[in-house]
């Protein structure tokens, strides 16, 4: 059986008398498109550091395909993309010198750098702008860019933070195509979002407040919980029903 | 100008000082640099130079040489630590054993000197004291000279003494001689501390920090790669400093240019780590700009670039000996004026060595701890 891209168990992280991750269990699958929704300050980009070794959980472990992180990380820092919700590119250098950098911490040389530029750019729709420094390129573009150095040493887990923030719906689309593109290639996916429609779009959704996992399922099964009888639902009216219902619980307990 | 546009202004003020009331950092920064300044100032333009590490060689013995010496003792300017009658070599007690001015009263000195007060211009004999002076630091040479000739008039008797100077390198060493070792070791440190500050809070702004944390970059290559950057920046600045001065001021250079920019390099790592480690203190690129006062004065005012140490206020003298650019300039000018190798200058050296260590060292741990909160 093979390990599971992801695994954390009751993993927490408290920030002084904060607890921004509150004992949350998940699994994700090799090949899967996981999405992490939810409000800001619900938790998910400490989660997502935790994952990547950027936070120590302060109970509980995190596992990247069977490596317990941050021990282990080294054995699957090379098997990982990591964006951050900053855009982290270089606003001096150009696009190309961007992508050779990130190219190069990874180990790999300058001839297949350039050749998965090319690819890369033409994926992104931004072949022109190879020579183009980073601070003079549009919201979306940087966006883009954020995402092509996250994929330039081919990675086979994307933990991508808010990846669509900020962008037009247009651009937030192709950027879900190239989601599924990476998973039709066998690449699993974690992401977070706020934009709750975009859970459809995942094959399993988490969603979280306050620091704990409410819920979880595909986004069919979750509509189910709201609605059993097949009424369409959208999915941030079944975020609501089931946070309330999570904060019913929790009060009644 | 109406009431409405007097009450935006207002706001845009109130807002502004709402902004540094919030940012602790900014608010202390704003009242300790000026306070800073005007202490380091004051107090740095306002020393003379005292201590000064002299020893004397008495070849005569007399109670004239024992009343110059006792001269010499009661002038703060000096530091009489040892007082011999013959030493075949002042040259080498000066180089070897740290002393910045040997004064020699060779044999006869004194009847010489009587010789004269007696026969006044009839004759050309007077007594000659032999100076041998450190001129790697030309104001040191001014107030040594200055305090032999005060120490020689306070006698109020006799002829004219004369004073010769031996020129312990060869040649007459300028201000601007000993000054360019320091100005290459100040822009070093500058450029070198402030980029690295700057250039890795920018990282941690950006995001890019995160991303590379989380690649295969292990913390130590991170400062390594700033370093040889730097390193390498260190020897392109130090190339223009040297060549103007040489070019345009005619500079000595009287050691080895490899080992200067040998030595350069070993500063401009320590201040990459200096960097690096300041870096820790500021979360955004106007709170890393509050420390360049920091960096900038008290090298400035205090490291012996301006004035020796000797006319630093004994008072501020401990605060010089923990600055970088103190050790940056003993060993660079101990290199290019007297032209020896670095491990000469040991106290330099073992400085800057020690600089190097400190700094890259912490910044290393640091970062590790700063990465993974």
């Amino acid at each position: 059986m093979t390990d599971p891209a992801i695994e954390t168990e009751q993993i927490v992280k408290v920030f002084g008398k904060r607890r921004a991750v509150d004992r949350v269990d998940m699994q994700v699958s090799v090949g899967e498109i996981y999405g992490l929704v939810g409000p800001s300050g619900a938790g998910k980009t400490t989660l997502i550091r935790m994952m990547c070794g950027l936070a120590i959980p302060t109970a509980g472990s995190v596992s990247l395909f069977g490596h317990s992180i941050p021990k282990e990380r080294e054995a699957v820092e090379e098997r990982i993309g990591y964006m951050p919700q900053e855009r982290a590119v270089y606003r001096d250098l150009t696009v190309a010198e961007n992508l050779l950098f990130f190219g190069q911490i990874y180990g790999m040389n300058r001839k297949t750098i350039a050749a998965r530029t090319d690819e890369l750019l033409a994926l992104m729709q931004m072949p022109d702008l190879e020579k183009q420094r980073a601070d003079l390129l549009s919201g979306g573009e940087k966006q883009r860019l954020s995402l092509a150095c996250t994929l330039i040493h081919n990675p086979e887990l994307l933990l991508l933070d808010e990846p669509t923030i900020g962008l037009d719906p247009a651009l937030r689309s192709e950027f879900w195509d190239h989601f599924h593109a990476l998973k039709q290639n066998g690449r699993t996916i974690l992401l977070t979002t706020h934009y709750l429609e975009e859970a459809g779009r995942c094959d399993r959704v988490g969603m979280m407040r306050l620091g704990s996992l409410v819920a979880e399922g595909t986004p069919d099964e979750l509509r189910g919980r709201v609605s059993p009888d097949g009424t369409s639902v959208s999915m941030e009216q079944v975020f609501l029903e089931l946070t309330q219902a999570s904060k019913s619980e929790r009060s009644n307990a | 100008m109406n009431r409405r546009s007097i009450s935006r202004i207002r706001s845009v003020a109130e807002r502004v000082l709402r902004q540094i009331w919030h940012d602790k950092r900014v608010l202390a920064f704003m009242f300790v640099v000026p306070s800073l300044a005007m202490l380091l100032f004051g107090f740095s333009f306002a020393g003379d130079i005292r201590g000064v590490r002299m020893a004397v060689i008495d070849q005569d013995q007399t109670d004239l040489t024992a009343s110059i010496i006792d001269n010499l003792q009661h002038d703060s300017t000096f530091s009489v630590t040892q007082i011999v009658t013959d030493v075949s070599d002042p040259q080498q007690l000066l180089l070897k054993s740290g002393y910045q001015a040997i004064v020699r009263f060779p044999k006869k000195f004194t009847s010489l000197y009587y010789a004269h007060f007696a026969m006044g211009v009839a004759t050309s004999a007077q007594g000659t004291i032999d100076l041998t002076v450190d001129e790697s630091d030309p104001q040191i040479v001014a107030a040594v000279k200055m305090g032999l000739a005060d120490a020689v008039m306070n006698l109020g008797e006799g002829g004219p003494i004369d004073i010769q100077t031996r020129e312990l390198y060869g040649v007459t060493v300028r201000f601007i001689d000993s000054f360019a070792p320091a100005i290459m070791g100040m822009v070093v440190a500058i450029v070198c501390t402030v980029l690295t500050l700057l250039s890795v809070v920018r990282e941690k702004v950006d995001g890019t920090f995160a991303r590379i944390w989380v690649s295969p970059v292990r913390r130590a290559e991170f400062i390594l790669g700033y370093i040889a950057a730097f390193g390498l920046i260190a020897i392109g600045q130090s190339f223009l400093v040297m060549s103007i001065g040489k070019l345009v001021f005619n500079i000595v250079i009287n050691g080895s240019i490899f080992w200067a920019y040998v030595c350069v390099v070993l500063f401009a790592i320590g201040n990459v780590g200096l960097g690096a480690l300041l870096s820790a203190a500021a979360q955004t690129e106007s709170q890393a700009i509050l420390f360049f006062p920091l960096v900038i004065l008290p090298s400035v005012l205090l490291s012996g670039m301006m004035w020796p140490l000797q006319a630093i206020p004994k008072l501020l003298r401990p605060i010089s000996y923990l600055i970088p650019l103190t050790y940056s300039n003993r060993l660079l000018r101990a290199v290019m004026v007297k032209g020896l190798l670095p491990w000469q200058e040991p106290v330099g050296f073992a400085g800057v060595l020690l600089f190097v260590l400190l700094t890259i060292l912490s910044a290393t741990f640091v970062l590790r701890q700063r990465a993974s909160e």
